[in-house]
């Protein structure tokens, strides 16, 4: 029997691998990468997009917004108008103050575009009229800005409050966490700083006839830190001697002498109150309240485990909740490209770690925010559908090919996605909602392939198996629909190649499609090609199928005389 | 084969083949008409239900601390009342830690005593049955009715995890104009406009509110000749009221310095009562020690004037501007957006000439108004989502057409006919029946089990792209396998309808598997509209691959195998070999014997 020619890619590929040893170990390696890369690959719940931008703030203090406005942000928006690839130029003019916030367009490299307004507002120094402070540049990170984790410290209940404290308290532990890996910013919300306050009486300031500027003058001329002295003595030592600050504890302040009043010295503490406290001025305040029991198991709350037990005679069980009580808010940040999980559950630990220390102290906390946990969430799920996808696609291919040659199938499927998946890790991408939604996608797309394969291989099995050796089947029967599929896959793939030339926000948003979904493809073809003939090979029941086909060709051909003769009479 | 004679009698009369036609081109008309009609609803991207939500609390532009705490407590307050809350964070004068939302909402910039923003923590959404845009949709009206009326101008948003892109809001009409008066009474007009649209809340005008500050000018003469400055004057001024850290102290447990703040105690900084008068009688009180070393009591070198304060001034792009922000309610932000243009041109037309944007770009909806007296113009632009999705429907429109064109080409360079490249490509077009009338069935099943609409969305729009492909495949298999089963000699009709009825299997087969593998796809709120798009869509696809394909097909000249220039008998070579395979596949199942000689003589 003469053998069979082959004519296209797909069968080279199937005939080179299909008994080759080495294919199942590039099989086994190819599903390892992609698990490797599912665990290893930084997961996030929302894709990134690039957006580059900052805001130039300037100061001048005693200017109306009026003057702002000409004097600052008018010159500023025209010379960073002068950077290309800039969208949009926001001008906000204040009292005191003129910001201008720039947009670039969604997609510019974010650091070059950092450096070009930095730039720019530099050249332009010389230019910033008189009296106003030095510019303050701020680009936007989204990665450092937004944080993937904040967590609400407070007084618990029944602890006499002191924010000083618990300020010194959460900053010892923000130490702690920016030291750990991969962290890149921590920063803390709602902090009372403490403060040596000096409130002063009016009336007895008039009283003891002292001007406010005296007292002020006092305290600065008292508290002054100098470096220490070093100097050699004569016999050639080193001698180190310093000024200590006047000022060591607050009983040193309430002592200072402002004036004489009749003869007699004036303290401080005569004519103003003083004390160790916060920073009175600052009027920024973070608050929280939060459902009694949060305290105790915050997941129980959430995941609403209580409720469950008693929803029964109660339904709507009124909640009770801790009013409002001042707290301070721990953010942390990520660096660019790094695993929000793990970060995220390693700072957590943390907390936990001190969470004895912090009890002690009288102080409890509420993680507020767990993109981590969001993150995981989104792609387990996501996980999770892509799983019971490819079982119905497995389950509904059985009745079409019989359960061995939907196993092929449904082996194949995994192969592909592992593929695209190390694929899409060496290309820097990251595990979010869009990608595995561009898999998901792809799904009834990527199976075709391989579907097709098999078809024509069992096709071609029941046709030819007691004429031909089994891998020659095979092989014909992958070459044959090669062209067609070929040319049907880059159709999809062209359909889909535009799709990265979206621009704007949704554009970005929307990257990992156009990215993943072709990638996906062209990995089936070669799936398709490579690993199901081979899978079929060692999967599918061949002598099963042989006496199938001979019982059949036998009861065939009693069967085709009758029919033939009842062609012919239709015919008449 | 029952399915290949009623295919053969459909082929065979010219009558029904007419009748397919029209049914198909009564589909493709009906479900298009469908998107002006109305029936199917456009939006960008739906909502997503989420574990938290933000509450953003404006208050007048003099409102203080205290007052904005009164609202965030009142709002706290109501929001107890919920069992689905866990926990609350408010954020006084400061914006929460930036979020996605946040990020473009400027909540960086929050630092004024007018502002706070209060976190609101559900409990987990899998567990909760209702979903939190639900919840904001029922609790808005109410806390806004509550809390938003304790203080005048008083504004409170509820803002939700944006489910794709962030915006500034969902409708942002901006409007530039050369003088801030005119800017100020149109944006009082515009947002006056959109509180009364129907489906439009959170309706906010970003402007600073005006109102009556005390200027203290020093009299020159009056500094002179006690021997003052006016800079000793500010400072002490400021020292007394405001307060500033003096000096600093370094100390050795703790990782920041501890300034000395000093201040006029609070019963001495305390002024009673809003007048001028009770200003002048606290700053008499307050005296400056000249060079001499005599006291000066302030009043005495500064005169008290009451002046308006002067408001923030927000320029984009170089000009003056203003901005009204306004959030949908559970409503696709197309329909107000138009009906308040539409209420906008009525009442501004009496006062302005208003002329509208020629041309279709994505800033069609604009409007030029010039005032008919003082000749003044200004340029109503409306931006935000809906200029995002203008934009994006723009872009995957593109994509879409380009997305044509390259398969086009590609079938092109595969058939050698652009009839037959034209019949695969009218047969995925015609997928977009599916697509919307699918998107109509959902919407009702959607508003009868949960009283939400279903919008035609983005990603309805790429499920559609992506389904072009899919279902091209389909006439593909079904034009080569006709075109060898005619160069076997059959009949034409005859050969369509062989082809069409052997390959339905394999065509049920894939939709089937897109069919399954995209239902749990259409249970996401994001992506909902591309499962629906490649549900129905794939359904669309297979009638049309089975019924409308073989009419086109068998009006095709191009099939004829001698007809056009595709693979005959006198091709050369390559071209040969390209047929080859498709008759050698087709030879095998028709004729399984015959096959071995052909295979001979063509060697």
């Amino acid at each position: 029997m003469e053998l069979y020619k082959i004519k296209n890619i797909a069968g080279h590929l199937s005939k080179a691998f299909l008994s080759n040893p080495l294919t199942p170990i590039l099989a086994i390696a190819i599903l390892l990468l992609g698990f490797v890369s599912l665990q290893t690959m930084p997961r996030e719940e929302d894709p990134q997009i690039e957006v580059s931008g900052g805001a130039v703030m300037v100061a001048l203090p005693g200017a109306s917004p009026k003057e702002v406005l000409n004097v600052v942000v008018k010159p500023l928006e025209r010379r960073i108008r002068e950077i290309k690839g800039v969208e949009h130029v926001y001008g906000t003019a204040m009292n005191n103050f003129g910001i201008v916030n720039v947009q670039y367009f969604i997609g510019e490299d974010r650091e070059s575009s950092n450096l070009k307004l930095y730039d720019k507002v530099m050249q332009n120094m010389d230019q910033l009229p008189k009296g106003t402070m030095p510019p303050l540049v701020k680009p936007f990170d989204i990665d450092i800005d937004i944080p993937i984790l904040t967590a609400a410290f407070y007084q618990l209940p029944n602890v006499q409050p002191n924010v000083v404290e618990l300020y010194q308290t959460i900053r010892e532990l923000q130490q702690e966490i920016n030291a750990l890996d991969n962290v890149s910013k921590t920063t803390l919300k709602g902090v009372k700083r403490p403060q040596f306050n000096v409130l002063i009486d009016l009336h007895k300031l008039s009283a003891y006839h002292i001007s406010l500027g005296q007292v002020a003058q006092a305290i600065k001329s008292i508290s002054t830190n100098a470096p220490m002295i070093d100097t050699v003595n004569n016999k050639g030592k080193m001698v180190v001697f310093g000024v200590e600050n006047a000022i060591d504890t607050i009983d040193d302040l309430r002592e200072l002498i402002i004036a004489q009043y009749m003869g007699s010295p004036i303290y401080l503490k005569n004519i103003a109150e003083v004390d160790y406290n916060y920073d009175i001025q600052n009027y920024q305040e973070s608050l929280i309240a939060y459902q009694k029991g949060m305290d105790k198991d915050p997941e129980a709350v959430r995941e609403h485990e209580e409720k469950e037990e008693g929803s029964e005679g109660e339904g709507h069980a009124a909640v009770s909740f801790r009013s409002l009580t001042s707290q301070i808010t721990l953010t942390v940040s990520k660096l660019k490209g790094t695993n929000a999980v793990y970060i995220a559950e390693e700072a957590i630990e943390k907390i936990q770690e001190a969470k004895k220390k912090l009890n002690n102290a009288g102080v409890g906390f509420i993680i507020t925010r767990n993109y981590g946990v969001r993150a995981d969430e989104a792609v387990n799920e996501l996980v999770h559908h892509l799983e019971i996808t490819i079982f119905i696609i497995m389950l509904i291919l059985i009745p079409f090919l019989g359960w061995r040659e939907s196993m092929v199938v449904t082996v194949a499927v995994p192969m592909i996605l592992a593929t695209t998946l190390f694929i899409a890790q060496l290309t820097d991408q990251t595990i979010n909602r869009i990608t595995l939604f561009a898999f998901l996608l792809s799904l009834g797309l990527i199976v075709d392939d391989a579907i097709i394969v098999i078809e024509n291989i069992h096709r071609r099995l029941h046709l030819d198996i007691d004429k031909k050796s089994v891998d020659e089947i095979i092989v014909q029967a992958t070459d044959e629909i090669g062209p067609s599929t070929n040319i049907a896959t880059i159709a999809i793939i062209l359909t889909m190649v535009p799709m990265a030339f979206v621009g704007g926000m949704m554009g970005q948003f929307m990257k990992p499609i156009p990215l993943n979904v072709p990638v996906g493809l062209a990995v089936s073809l070669f799936v398709a090609y490579v690993f199901a003939p081979y899978m079929a090979r060692k999967f599918i029941n061949f002598k099963k199928i042989k006496a199938e086909v001979i019982a059949h060709h036998k009861k065939e051909q009693g069967e085709v005389q009758e029919d033939a003769t009842g062609k012919e009479e239709k015919g008449k | 084969m029952k399915f290949e004679h009623f295919l053969y009698r459909i082929l065979d009369s010219r009558r029904n083949k007419w009748i397919v036609i029209g049914l198909v081109l009564l589909a493709l008309m009906g479900s298009v008409m469908m998107i002006p009609t109305k029936l199917v609803l456009a939006k960008m991207l739906p909502g997503k239900s989420a574990n938290t939500l933000t509450v953003y609390i404006d208050t007048a532009t003099n409102a203080s601390i205290k007052e904005t705490q009164q609202v965030a407590q009142c709002v706290v307050n109501e929001l107890e009342k919920e069992p689905e809350v866990t926990d609350m964070e408010v954020f006084l004068g400061q914006g929460a830690p930036l979020d996605y939302a946040g990020l473009v909402k400027g909540s960086a910039f929050k630092r004024f005593q007018n502002q706070a923003e209060v976190v609101v923590n559900l409990t987990d959404k899998h567990k909760r049955d209702e979903p939190s845009f639900m919840m904001v949709h029922r609790l808005r009206p109410q806390i806004q009715k509550t809390c938003g009326s304790l203080l005048p101008s008083t504004n409170i948003k509820f803002i939700e995890m944006p489910s794709g892109p962030p915006t500034l809001a969902t409708i942002v009409v901006e409007l530039y104009a050369k003088s801030d008066e005119q800017l100020r009474t149109m944006a009082g007009k515009v947002s006056q406009l959109l509180s009364k649209t129907e489906g439009l809340v959170d309706v906010d005008v970003m402007m600073d509110d005006i109102y009556k500050t005390y200027m203290l000018s020093p009299n020159k003469e009056k500094i002179i000749r006690s021997a003052l400055s006016v800079d000793q004057v500010n400072k002490i001024i400021y020292l007394a009221f405001k307060g500033m850290p003096v000096a600093e102290k370094n100390t050795k447990n703790q990782q920041d310095q501890i300034p000395i703040f000093l201040r006029l105690n609070t019963e001495s900084r305390m002024i009673d009562g809003e007048s001028r008068r009770t200003l002048k009688n606290k700053l008499s009180s307050l005296r400056l020690m000249n060079q001499k070393g005599m006291m000066v009591p302030v009043t005495e070198v500064v005169d008290i004037k009451e002046v308006d304060s002067s408001p923030t001034i927000f320029r984009k792009d170089l000009k003056n501007m203003a901005i009204i922000t306004a959030e949908c309610d559970m409503v696709s932000q197309v329909y107000p957006l138009l009906e308040a243009r539409d209420k906008m041109l009525d009442v501004l037309k009496d006062q302005y000439t208003i002329e509208k944007v020629p041309g279709i770009t994505t800033y069609m909806f604009d409007l030029k108004a010039k005032d008919k007296l003082t000749g003044e113009e200004i340029l109503i632009r409306w931006d935000g989502e809906m200029k995002v999705s203008l934009d994006t429907f723009r872009d995957l429109g593109g994509a879409f057409i380009a997305a044509l064109i390259l398969m086009f080409l590609l079938m092109v360079v595969y058939y050698k006919s652009f009839v037959l490249s034209g019949i695969v490509l009218a047969g995925s077009f015609l997928s977009i029946i599916g697509v919307i009338v699918g998107h109509w069935v959902t919407d009702k099943i959607s508003l009868a089990f949960t009283d939400t609409n279903f919008f035609l969305t983005a990603t309805s729009l790429i499920g559609f792209i992506s389904l072009m492909g899919i279902s091209a495949r389909g006439s593909l298999l079904l034009i080569d396998f006709s075109k060898s089963l005619m160069q076997e000699g059959h009949e034409k009709k005859r050969a369509i309808a062989i082809a069409t009825a052997t390959r339905a299997k394999p065509i049920l087969m894939t939709a089937v598997a897109i069919i399954l593998g995209s239902l749990l796809l259409s249970t996401d709120p994001i992506f909902g509209g591309l499962g629906i798009a490649l549900i129905f869509g794939s359904i669309a696809a297979t009638l049309v691959a089975l019924f409308f394909i073989p009419v086109l097909m068998d009006g095709a000249k191009a099939m004829d195998p001698h007809a056009g220039k595709e693979c005959g008998e006198g091709e050369v070579f390559d071209e040969e070999e390209h047929l080859c395979v498709l008759t050698d596949n087709l030879k095998t199942i028709l004729f399984p014997e015959k096959h071995n000689k052909d295979c001979d003589e063509e060697k």
